[in-house]
């Protein structure tokens, strides 16, 4: 048996953990792996040196002594806030030492009895788990259930506008660019949404958005040509250039031009591709 | 009667042991590699995020400018925030934290091992099908529906494992942290859940916002604010070993950030499609998101009273302690902004860019920070590679994440008062010229956001070299190795030795 083998039976360590223990042991102390090794499978031990980088350990008194300054125990919770104090008279306090296994050198393996600072009552966290999920189901129900359900008697769904089987691909193009994330489709009845057009019902088809760092595009189709918005699309003006095939541009585009909040308003403003003459395209 | 205690305190080790435990940290597989390895991956994702975010900044002010769409970029920032670092790191400080409040080994460390490497994996696999355009652009990864499955499985791993080790628990007293890791390892896996469920082909439109927003916003709520504090609580106590100020201050806290959940999400859609009683619901509901804040942010002060001057040499509990107090501020303005007479201002501007970045790059990477600078020596057996970096990630990040949040909450305003303005006057022609009067206000606003993203941007990488350099180089200090007794049976303590791991 080598003495790894031995030292590791006689520690009841794995040997893996009892070669890189020696080595670095060994490096520590100047002798050489073999000698820590045969050391130890013979029950003894190596002189080890202290590195002088090594910070002097704190004491407990210093700690206790802090501790004390820690606000007043609360009746509440007694352990917790009771650091500097010793257990209750009526609990069992821990041991004051209790010798755990020693290592491979002379560890001094001794645990405190130093009163526990991170405890609190008696409780059962299944409680806190239960409450967690009975309190997001109610934030569930109401914050995303209750406002995302079609209102009743809704009246005129002028947004709910079929689109043509180009713009439905052009819509899915529109979301995996990231077009939404600075274009909303999205008319609010506010003064800074005045005259973008006819105001966003809960069940539009077109995609909401929640920024608006470029212009709203619910109308879009009503305001300029396929061509305009294909220069945009392509890198006009501070609009990033979106790299896209013919083909997929042409679906994005064909989206755009039929998004329109009221029937016929964008599709018949641009039949033909007639240039709109309200305005320039903006920049973007 | 309270029950006796069967934890024991770190004990200081002996100065001549420390090359022996250096050696240590190759030894079997302990939780402690785990939390060691959780905190790594997650800093090398945060160096990604912060890269993507100083573009998807500067392509929001010079679009025309940027190779690639602020959207994309902007996908990509967040996946790799807040899944890659913000989810990676503070379930390293879970598994930090689970045995040593518990007394005994954490549930299948195979199993919350496998949970970061998929996490891993996901989180490159996601960029890539953004990059590819493969994604469906819901705010705020915009991944195709199908990486939604494996990515609610894995975000299930805490969950179980966290559960799990509760359940085997010796120590039967609960520590405040206990309920801040079973908050947010539960409301996780739900917050994913719903925002997958906006991607099913019956969702509506509305609907499908709503769910973007209700987990944009409860990923800081009941993540990041709730798990960020809760460990934060355990890091102050711990390291000071002062006790906790008090313990109803936090069940206020928790359950305040609980209950704020993600109404600031909701908000955003002021006079919005969505029904009108929405509006007053979110502003009311969003009040207890600065309360639960707050209520967290003075305890902890109030914990730390008389022991300020010890912080001189814990960075990371000065890093925790300016997150809290900067998640107050998110906190306030988002409710703040809440209200509908304010959101008819904010709603849809750079003002709600500010609070989700203070939220991520901010209040997230200072929690974190608070967690992982004070736990690494702990798990890891080598000190800080220095003191320095810490403090430079501090100042940095307190710059430039508050430089940013500033400047966008500014841009946000003249944003919003502009249109309003322009609507109101009579050279407002359309949406055309009235977003581009607003958009153009606030461009000098940008270009500082873009500024103080390069300073933020040095604070990240001053974080990741701290825990790769800590790693890497760090001093041989004493290490903290838990050790369990064998039979696992009631009475076994849950103690700091040095020398070996019975595993």
């Amino acid at each position: 048996m080598s003495d790894l083998s031995e030292a590791a039976a006689a520690l009841g360590i794995p040997e893996a953990l009892v070669e890189r223990s020696a080595a670095a042991r060994a490096a520590e102390t100047g002798a050489s792996v073999d000698e820590v090794l045969a050391a130890w499978a013979a029950g003894g031990d190596v002189p080890a040196s202290v590195p002088s980088e090594t910070p002097p350990a704190p004491t407990e008194t210093s700690d206790a002594e802090e501790a004390t300054e820690g606000p007043a125990p609360d009746a509440g919770a007694p352990a917790e806030e009771t650091a500097t104090s010793p257990p209750a008279a009526e609990e069992s306090p821990p041991p004051a030492e209790k010798v755990v296994t020693p290592g491979p050198a002379e560890a001094p393996t001794t645990v405190s009895g130093k009163p526990p600072v991170l405890v609190g009552e008696a409780d059962n966290p299944i409680g806190v788990l239960v409450g967690s999920v009975a309190l997001f189901v109610a934030i569930f129900l109401v914050g995303l259930v209750g406002p995302a359900l079609p209102a009743e008697n809704p009246g005129a769904r002028t947004s709910d506008l079929p689109f043509s089987e180009a713009a439905v691909r052009g819509q899915e193009i529109y979301q995996s660019v990231g077009c939404a994330s600075c274009h909303t489709q999205m008319i609010r009845p506010v003064v800074a949404d005045v005259d973008l057009g006819a105001v966003t019902f809960n069940d539009s088809n077109q995609v909401l958005g929640t920024r608006r760092f470029g212009p709203d595009l619910s109308n879009v189709g009503a305001r300029v040509s396929g061509s305009q918005i294909e220069a945009l699309v392509t890198g006009l003006g501070d609009h990033p250039s979106i790299a896209l095939a013919p083909d997929d541009l042409a679906a994005l585009v064909a989206y755009l031009l039929e998004s329109r909040t009221l029937e016929g308003g964008a599709a018949a403003g641009n039949a033909g591709g007639e240039e709109p003459a309200a305005e320039e395209p903006a920049e973007s | 009667m309270l029950p006796p205690s069967r934890f024991a305190t770190r004990e200081p080790l002996a100065a001549t042991q420390t090359a022996d435990t250096r050696a240590l940290l190759g030894s079997a597989s302990d939780g402690d590699r785990i939390v060691s390895a959780h905190f790594l991956a997650g800093a090398l994702f945060l160096i990604l995020a912060g890269g993507f975010e100083l573009l998807a900044l500067f392509s929001l002010r010079f679009g025309g400018l940027s190779p690639v769409s602020y959207g994309r970029m902007e996908s990509m920032a967040n996946i790799t925030v807040m899944l890659g670092f913000l989810v990676m790191s503070l379930t390293g400080g879970i598994y930090y934290v689970l045995p040593r409040l518990t007394g005994t080994r954490l549930w299948r460390r195979d199993l919350a091992f496998v949970g970061m490497l998929a996490m891993s994996g996901l989180v490159l696999v996601d960029l890539l099908a953004v990059v590819l355009g493969l994604g469906g652009g819901r705010q705020p990864f915009g991944l195709p529906w199908w990486l939604h499955i494996p990515m609610l499985a894995v975000l299930t791993i805490p969950f179980v494992v966290t559960v799990m080790t509760i359940r085997r628990r010796e120590e039967t007293r609960s520590f405040v942290t206990l309920w801040f890791v079973i908050g947010g390892v539960t409301w996780l896996p739900l917050l994913y859940l719903m925002y997958f469920a906006g991607d099913l082909p019956f969702v509506s439109s509305l609907a499908e916002t709503y769910s973007d927003l209700f987990f944009s916003a409860g990923f800081v709520t009941l993540w990041v604010f709730v798990v960020g504090s809760g460990l934060f609580y355990y890091t102050v106590v711990k390291e000071l070993e002062i006790p906790l100020a008090s313990r109803q201050l936090a069940a206020v806290g928790f359950w305040s950030l609980g209950f704020a959940g993600a109404w600031w999400g909701t908000a955003q859609l002021v006079f919005g499609p969505g029904p009108g009683w929405i509006d007053g619901v979110s502003a009311a509901l969003g009040l207890a998101l600065p309360i639960g804040a707050l209520a967290n942010a003075s305890n902890v002060s109030l914990t730390l009273q008389g022991h300020w001057e010890r912080l001189s040499d814990k960075p990371g509990v000065v890093s925790g302690v300016i997150g809290l107090y900067l998640g107050v501020t998110v906190a306030i303005l988002a409710s703040f902004a809440s209200f509908p007479s304010v959101g008819s201002v904010t709603a849809l501007t750079a003002y709600w860019e500010a609070i989700e970045y203070g939220a991520l790059f901010g209040v997230g990477v200072l929690l974190v920070a608070g967690i992982a600078f004070e736990a690494m020596p702990r798990v890891s057996g080598r000190d800080l590679s220095s003191l320095d970096r810490p403090r430079s990630f501090n100042r940095w990040t307190v710059i430039g994440a508050g430089g940013v949040m500033i400047s966008l909450v500014a841009a946000g305003l003249v944003s919003g008062f502009s249109w309003v303005a322009g609507s109101n006057s009579a050279s407002y022609v359309d949406a055309g010229d009235g977003w581009a009067a607003g958009a153009g206000a606030s461009d000098v606003l940008l270009l500082f956001a873009v500024g103080f993203g390069v300073i933020a941007f040095l604070g990240q990488l001053a974080y990741a070299a701290t825990v790769i350099g800590t790693l890497t180089i760090g001093r041989a200090v004493p290490q903290e190795i838990l050790v369990y007794g064998s039979d696992g049976t009631q009475g076994t303590w849950e103690v700091t030795v040095e020398g070996r791991d019975d595993e």
